[in-house]
């Protein structure tokens, strides 16, 4: 398993030094400048050509590559651009939080009213909380999360005013955007549990279990849950992803200081030094949930092992 | 089986609506309270660094936590601040800035004529990242020159004859320099303090010393700040509200909704927004000096003549455009000069110079029918456009307006701004443009401000070169007279915009918004810094 580990972990290092460099040459295809275009190009050019010196943004892009590289080792993201003096670092450790806080509350609503429903559903199956379930789980998969949010901000923060309609001030402003975010998880993972769900009622171990005489609810519970469970965990890697890496629109409608909002606006201005490193600590904690999740797997189902071994 | 479930979603709905119902009763809690003021900003508080802020967001925060030698008053017009008074030599080339003598810093500290010329000397050198360089380097003798570093500090115009004196030296009189001094980039800064913090400097609120009337409590890029009274301001007697919350919120609807709970005492309304709130007596609506205009590249063939461009010009109904499309304050754009900008001093540039662009169907009709039989052909035309959401339904209108009225076919072609701008500054190779919709946005109060762009025959401003133009604003540069400066200046507009139609002026950008009522003389300018905190109160 160890040495698993460290293969995968260095497998990773070259994935994250080739998405690092595409990035990087992709980016300086971008239009303009960090700077503020119409004041920028009214500057004479040997004025222009001063700023940009000042920056390190005159040599060529390969030079411009080999520093960043060089940087990157050392551990440093460099200045932001656009946030004049701050450090990358700092912008990113700054914001990353309210994110991160949503986005664990998110999948952590999502996954518990998920499992529920969707259990429900299968041990339901054909009645009236089935159906509810999955006209539940329709609508969670085609309502977008920022319509939703929206619908959410306007009746429960404005016309019921039980919630902060927005800022980002105390945890309870944290509630709503959770929610709207949740609703997709909730879909998702209720009908994917659903699904595994009927199809391991109808194995042959559950009738055993029920032929030896458990009640209902253990049968449920001991092997069903638990065997319908294992694929849900593949999905679960890329939702995490998904949602703790924020979401713009959510994010604007609550201004909530989040990542998803900084990376779209670091894009939209040009701030290189930000726009590459979300890019690698999104690579980064992509490619790690993918590693965690193939991990879980073997623990959870001994069925799959993650080296083969041949010569037993 | 199929009956049962459809009772469930009725009684599902069924609480649903009696739970909304319920509530329904608590609506509409205002918690606006008495003693702070809570507003909010668009965009994120990327900087407080004033030698790196260029954008409203930040100039906004700046005008009202520092102070220069004059601030904009209710009306918008300079009014004594930290300077008490000044003096222009005779050949208006040397202002002398007296300072008031009970000025300090927040952290007790005199604020001296130095700390002018520390912050000044900052902002006309290559650190001041902010492209704002211009805003000196243009006026003040040794500007351009100290930023490419030829001359050292001591040579530059601006020098502190001692304490409490502040001596400029002009390249050429500027009537309108004592107005720049209102700007945030004119603001004082002590040396000794900002040297102490070194890379921190504006990175938080501890690290910043002010001598405005607020200062910052705390400051965080993405959610905002809080502002206080500052004790030590000058006139502090005359700061009616103690506290201000500046909140960012992006979304539009979000700032809407946040209003309507009470979150925000102040919200921009968007176009859409305007006719369900016209009739409110919390809406208000105004003008900025900004102007959005079609620029026509000049050196285009099928732009050429001067006719074509003239008859796109007389095409569009703008009135419709301001009345019927935008409706949200803006004004029509009968001239490149936004409506309310400086003239003479006495009457308005547009009182002057009157309504230069109109709507003429039947002229159009006419030029366009002699400029294309002059050009030979029938020009297929692009417009050029960025992808914001008001450029794109304005282009629209003018397409739809070109086929009313010349029945020609207008192509739209929409770029990001980054990769518009790429093509109006010629830098993409091979890429030209035949007509682009952009804005312009006043720096200081004077035509100046527009004019001087077409001075220099950049892609931008359509290549246009004409040396009875350039002579005209370089004429007004050098008059001492204000009168024959005024004339010269009225002369170049007509030029721009009719005689030669370089430029075709569509609307001055309105802003409507909707304020509690039980606010007053929270004054919002035209120009420069956007907001001023200092004369609001509560009623």
């Amino acid at each position: 398993m160890f040495k698993y580990i460290c293969k995968r972990l260095l497998y990773i290092v070259l994935t994250l030094f080739v998405i690092l460099t595409a990035t990087f040459f992709l980016m300086n295809k971008l239009p303009g400048t960090p700077f503020d275009d119409e004041r920028f190009s009214m500057l004479p050019p040997e004025d222009q050509a001063l700023v940009l010196e000042q920056y390190g943004l005159n040599e060529p892009v390969y030079i411009q590559y080999l520093k960043y590289v060089q940087n990157i080792l050392k551990g440093k993201f460099g200045e932001s651009y656009v946030y004049a003096g701050q450090d990358v670092s700092d912008v990113l450790t700054h914001r990353i939080g309210p994110s991160v806080l949503v986005g664990a509350q998110a999948v952590l609503l999502g996954l518990t009213v998920g499992l529920i429903l969707g259990i429900l559903a299968a041990w339901k199956h054909n009645t009236g909380i089935d159906y509810f379930t999955m006209i539940v789980a329709v609508l969670g998969v085609s309502v977008p999360n920022f319509v939703l949010a929206a619908l959410l901000q306007y009746f429960i923060g404005l016309k019921w005013g039980i919630l902060p309609v927005a800022f980002w001030e105390s945890w309870s402003s944290s509630i709503l955007p959770s929610i709207a975010l949740s609703v997709s998880v909730i879909a998702m993972i209720a009908r994917f549990i659903r699904t595994e769900m009927l199809d391991v009622l109808q194995q042959d171990y559950i009738i055993t279990a029920k032929a030896k005489g458990l009640s209902k609810l253990k049968v449920l519970m001991n092997h069903a849950v638990r065997n319908s469970i294992i694929p849900v965990i593949t999905i679960l890697g890329p939702i995490i992803v998904n949602i703790f890496t924020g979401s713009l629109a959510v994010e604007n409608i609550y201004s909530i200081p989040g990542i998803g909002s900084l990376f779209v606006d670091s894009i939209k201005m040009n701030d290189y030094s930000t726009i590459m490193a979300i890019c690698i600590c999104y690579s980064a904690f992509y490619i790690l949930v993918i590693l965690v999740t193939d991990v879980l797997y073997s623990l959870i189902d001994p069925r799959i092992r993650l080296i083969s071994n041949r010569a037993e | 089986m199929k009956k049962s479930a459809l009772s469930f979603i009725l009684i599902f709905m069924l609480v649903f609506s009696l739970v909304a119902c319920n509530s329904n009763t608590n609506t509409n809690t205002d918690n606006t309270k008495q003693d702070a003021l809570n507003v909010y900003v668009s965009t994120e508080i990327n900087t407080l660094i004033q030698w790196a802020s260029s954008n409203d967001t930040s100039f906004t925060i700046l005008n009202n936590a520092f102070e220069g030698l004059y601030r904009l008053d209710t009306n918008s017009q300079p009014q004594p601040a930290l300077a008490k008074d000044y003096k222009v030599s005779e050949d208006g080339l040397t202002y002398t800035f007296y300072l008031k003598d009970n000025i300090k810093w927040s952290n007790g500290t005199e604020i001296t004529a130095n700390d002018f010329v520390y912050a000044w000397l900052k902002q006309m050198s290559k650190e001041a990242t902010n492209g704002y360089s211009f805003i000196m380097n243009d006026y003040i003798v040794g500007g351009n020159e100290y930023f490419s570093e030829d001359i050292s500090a001591e040579e530059v115009g601006v020098k502190a004859i001692d304490e409490k004196t502040f001596e400029v030296t002009l390249i050429q009189p500027t009537p309108y320099f004592q107005r720049l001094t209102v700007l945030p980039m004119f603001f004082p800064l002590n040396e000794e303090f900002v040297t102490s913090q070194g890379d921190n400097y504006g990175l938080s609120a501890d690290a910043m010393i002010y001598s405005g009337p607020y200062v910052i409590k705390n400051y965080d890029i993405a959610s905002g700040c809080n502002l206080a009274k500052n004790d030590k301001y000058w006139d502090t007697d005359n700061v009616a509200i103690n506290d201000i919350n500046v909140r960012v919120i992006k979304d539009c609807g979000a700032a809407l909704n946040a209003y309507n709970a009470g979150q925000i005492s102040k919200v921009t309304l968007q176009s859409t927004d305007v006719p369900a709130y016209k009739d409110s007596e919390e809406f208000h609506s105004g003008s900025n000096f900004r102007t959005d205009y079609i620029q026509f590249n000049t050196t285009n063939e099928k732009l050429s003549n001067v006719k074509i461009r003239q008859a796109l010009s007389y095409a569009i109904d703008r009135n419709v455009l301001v009345d019927v499309i935008l409706a949200d304050g803006s004004g029509t754009g009968v001239g490149m000069i936004p409506y309310g900008m400086n003239g003479d001093g006495k009457k308005t540039f547009r009182e002057l110079n009157g309504d230069i662009n109109t709507f003429d169907a039947e002229k159009a009709k006419q030029l366009w029918a002699e400029g294309v039989e002059e050009l030979g052909y029938t020009p297929e035309l692009t417009i050029l456009v960025s992808d914001e959401n008001v450029v794109k339904t304005i282009a629209t209108f003018v397409q739809s307006q070109f086929k009313a009225n010349l029945d020609i076919d207008v192509k739209i072609d929409s770029k990001t701004l980054k990769a518009r701008n790429e093509i109006m500054d010629g830098k993409v190779s091979g890429v030209t443009y035949d007509m682009a919709i952009t804005a312009w946005g006043a720096d200081y109060d004077d035509a100046m401000t527009y004019l001087d762009l077409w001075t220099n025959g950049t892609p931008y401003r359509g290549n246009y070169v004409s040396d009875e133009y350039n002579s005209l604003v370089a004429q007004a540069k050098q008059e001492t007279d204000n009168q024959t400066r005024t004339e010269l200046l009225l002369q170049a507009e007509k030029i721009l915009c009719s005689e030669d139609m370089v430029a075709a002026p569509l609307y001055y950008r309105g802003f409507a918004y909707l304020q509690k009522p039980n606010i007053e003389n929270l004054t919002v300018h035209s120009f420069g810094p956007p907001i001023e905190f200092k004369y609001a109160n509560f009623k």
